[in-house]
């Protein structure tokens, strides 16, 4: 689990822009790394990850590119990459392409839903636009009067 | 300040119901049954409060329940936080369908029997829909009381706005409105030389100013006269700054939450961008706040006051007003009482009292009155049904705004809430959502999924992609007036009825053309301000949108205000209306139907303010009955 979670961080990274401190941060990557596990067909994550442990070493720009074209870009990882983003980013897992479950197999969990309450609060989409996800991590009193980070850059 | 500890425990039905002392049974625990309950306790009266809802919320632990349980919920609307309970069902706008011509969809608790379908919504939990309002408290403007005789257009209250004036001041103290008299002095508003509002107004977000600063002193043109525009901000019922010249002086203590000591909260707004469904810390009003100052004031008197005793008897859903037929006198309610709201099983008891207060809201009052076989000797009982008609107008702005942070909504253009252009087409007032295209869209859910999925955008670049795609967003809610109409109604059908056996509302509304002229034209208003704005206009109204009217060709989405009023319309006289200037009913001495039910019109005011100044007249009157 050690060693796949810190390629599933590695990996998260690539795919979500935050940082691996970020990332640890939110407490999220071992609820998420478990989650996709019973959600997937079995070796599907396995095969994520040692796709990432593939990347070849190099500039980042390089590696994104291989990413794109050995992970996003296959028909089996890509989908399931995808929904990674979106899980980090709303703490919400979405249902998998019916072609995806047609040909890699389905799963009674693989619904929409949110995993948790606390996959909800952490979820990185408010904080990447400069927000806070409603109900969640407010900024304080009048803040909103403010310009917003990104602005003021 | 906090919920005295027995409060949290059940009243016992069966004392409840052997109990022949009470000077008033009032029906729902919203903000227009909290108002009443604490005056009338304050007076020394003995009140019996009934909640059709579970009352889970009195506790610290109950209120966390709903936050968590909106944390969870995959759809974020507005009901989300509050779970279904059969036995006390509300409408959920999830569960909307559109309708084929001359269908009727009784699939959810609401019938909507068309052509329109609303996806307005009421609360039934303890505190109502105070849980879930958004907390805007304009008054109604001092023309919105004679729309007949100056516009020609609806019916004139029997009230104007000087007989409303003082109680539109106590309900701005109950409720704990931040707003500063200068920005709310418009349009021939008038406050009392001197007054100010007991907090200070909450800040214009930074979304506002940048819109304020393409339009503020522009001007549009109507009907061939000239309207200077300009963002401006909303008085809110929620916790600012305290002003320390309110009450001559005396300054104002804020009320945070009512249930928890240790964490001390609420006493401030903190920008949780959540008015809409629950705010997190309840530094927004809920009439739970109003209920704990009266239940603590009956354990712990003032200095020479003696408060009479308050029963709040919840999982009590009132189902039958008994009239005694000789007197026309309300003699008492039947009320089916359950344990679990999973289960049916319930006992039914009949309670007592001197007068009886039905404060449920303007769909579930005349729903059961009519459940009742109660017309109204005038024929409008259910009738009148208004809510204000929302069109929402979208657009990114040519730079980041810093959308996605603040209270739902601070700030708006209200410069068309009154007019000559009223004879012709509804006025309305624009509000600027701080929460981005959410309501329109599902944003930024739904921009997130376009980045990854359509466009294959993934690490910076997708955050980059988002900065851009969601700071930037801008959604106008243009507020549209609905004036009565008798075919808007509500009414209930022995076929339709839920888990207890109590007849469903059937709601069966047609947005008037008068208002349908004032969306045609907010939409061009849109355009314009966007333009002003250098934005791009994103709106597209989907036929498919369960709200799409069609109007001189255009179509349109037309959204529910959760502004419900109309119902049982208050009147001069018992031939034109159900209520008399008290909220009195004609028909039956001893029973008040209050609420926004009882408003003959709603001009461009959200409704609660004005529904609980009318409380406060309703109060006196009910002292002077039972003296």
């Amino acid at each position: 689990m050690n060693g796949q979670l810190e390629s599933f961080i590695g990996l998260s990274i690539l795919l979500t822009g935050f940082d691996a401190v970020r990332l640890r941060g939110s407490g999220m990557a071992e609820p998420y790394l478990k989650a996709i596990g019973a959600v997937l067909p079995p070796d599907v994550v396995g095969d994520l990850l040692s796709a990432y442990e593939q990347l070849p070493p190099g500039s980042e720009r390089e590696r994104e590119r291989v990413l794109e074209s050995e992970i996003l870009g296959d028909p089996r990882l890509g989908p399931v990459a995808r929904n990674l983003i979106v899980l980090w980013y709303c703490g919400s897992w979405t249902q998998l392409p019916p072609a995806w479950r047609a040909a890699f197999g389905e799963s009674p969990l693989d619904t929409n839903r949110v995993i948790s309450g606390a996959a909800y609060q952490a979820g990185l989409q408010w904080e990447a636009a400069g927000g806070h996800p409603p109900g969640a991590n407010p900024q304080g009193y009048g803040a909103w009067a403010s310009g917003p980070q990104r602005s003021r850059e | 300040m906090l919920f005295p500890v027995d409060s949290a425990l059940r009243t016992d039905a069966r004392a409840v119901s052997a109990d022949d002392t009470y000077d008033a049974v009032v029906v729902g625990s919203g903000i227009s049954g909290a108002i009443i309950a604490n005056e009338l306790s304050r007076a020394g009266k003995r009140v019996l409060i009934l909640e059709a809802g579970t009352g889970v919320d009195r506790t610290l632990a109950g209120y966390e329940s709903y936050l968590s349980t909106f944390y969870g919920a995959a759809s974020k609307d507005n009901q989300s936080p509050y779970p279904d309970n059969p036995n006390a069902s509300m409408p959920r706008s999830p569960e909307l369908r559109k309708l084929q011509p001359a269908e009727t969809d009784s699939s959810s608790y609401m019938v909507q029997s068309g052509p329109y379908v609303t996806d307005t919504v009421f609360t039934r939990v303890f505190g109502g829909t105070t849980m879930h309002w958004e907390a805007k408290t304009p008054r109604m403007l001092p023309e919105d009381f004679n729309p007949r005789s100056r516009f020609g257009q609806g019916v004139d209250w029997p009230l104007s706005y000087d007989d409303l004036e003082a109680d539109y001041q106590a309900a701005e103290r109950e409720i704990g409105v931040s707003a500063d008299v200068e920005d709310q002095t418009y349009l021939d508003q008038k406050f009392p030389e001197g007054y100010v509002f007991p907090m200070k107004g909450l800040p214009l977000s930074y979304l506002d100013k940048m819109v304020g600063k393409g339009i503020d002193d522009t001007k549009i043109e109507l009907y061939g006269e000239q309207y200077p525009i300009k963002v401006r901000p909303y008085p809110q019922g929620r916790n600012g700054i305290p002003n320390p010249d309110y009450d001559g002086g005396k300054g104002y203590k804020p009320v945070g939450a009512v249930n928890t000591h240790e964490v001390e909260e609420g006493g401030r707004c903190q920008g949780n961008t959540n008015c809409v469904p629950l705010c997190p810390v309840q530094a927004k009003y809920h009439s739970g706040k109003t209920l704990a100052k009266a239940l603590l004031n009956v354990q712990n008197p003032e200095k020479g006051t003696s408060p009479g005793k308050i029963d709040v008897l919840v999982q009590a859903v009132a189902s039958k007003v008994v009239v005694d037929s000789d007197s026309g006198r309300v003699s008492a309610l039947e009320v089916k009482v359950y344990k679990d709201p999973k289960s049916s099983e319930h006992e039914t008891i009949t309670v007592k009292g001197k007068i009886f207060v039905l404060a449920s809201n303007a769909i579930e009052t005349p729903r059961l009155m009519l459940a009742s076989g109660l017309r109204s000797s005038s024929g409008l009982m259910g009738r009148n049904l208004m809510d204000h008609a929302y069109l929402l107008s979208w657009a990114l702005m040519p730079e980041v705004c810093g959308t996605m942070r603040g209270t739902s909504c601070t700030g708006g253009i209200i410069d068309l809430r009154a007019g000559s252009f009223r004879s012709r087409q509804a006025a309305f007032s624009v509000d600027i959502h701080n929460d981005g295209w959410g309501w329109a869209t599902g944003a930024p859910f739904t921009d997130l999924t376009e980045l990854v999925d359509g466009h294959n955008r993934f690490g910076a670049d997708l955050r980059r992609g988002l900065i851009d795609r969601v700071s930037r967003q801008l959604l106008l809610a243009f507020m549209i007036e609905v004036m009565p109409s008798e075919s808007n109604r509500v009414t209930v059908d022995p076929q339709y009825t839920d888990q207890l056996g109590n007849m469903r509302p059937v709601v069966s509304f047609t947005v008037p053309e008068y208002s349908m002229r004032g969306a045609a034209y907010a939409r061009e208003f849109a355009k314009t301000v966007f333009a002003r704005l250098g934005a791009e206009d994103h709106t597209r109204y989907d036929p498919s949108d369960y709200g799409y009217v069609t109007y001189e060709g255009q179509g349109y989405a037309i959204r529910g205000g959760n502004h419900l009023a109309g119902t049982h319309i208050m009147g001069k006289d018992k031939s034109s209306s159900v209520v008399n200037t008290d909220q009195r009913s004609w028909d039956h001495e001893n029973l008040y139907l209050v609420g926004g039910g009882s408003m003959p019109s709603i001009g461009t005011s959200n409704v609660t303010l004005t529904l609980a100044a009318l409380c406060y007249r309703s109060a006196r009157a009910m002292l002077k009955q039972l003296h």
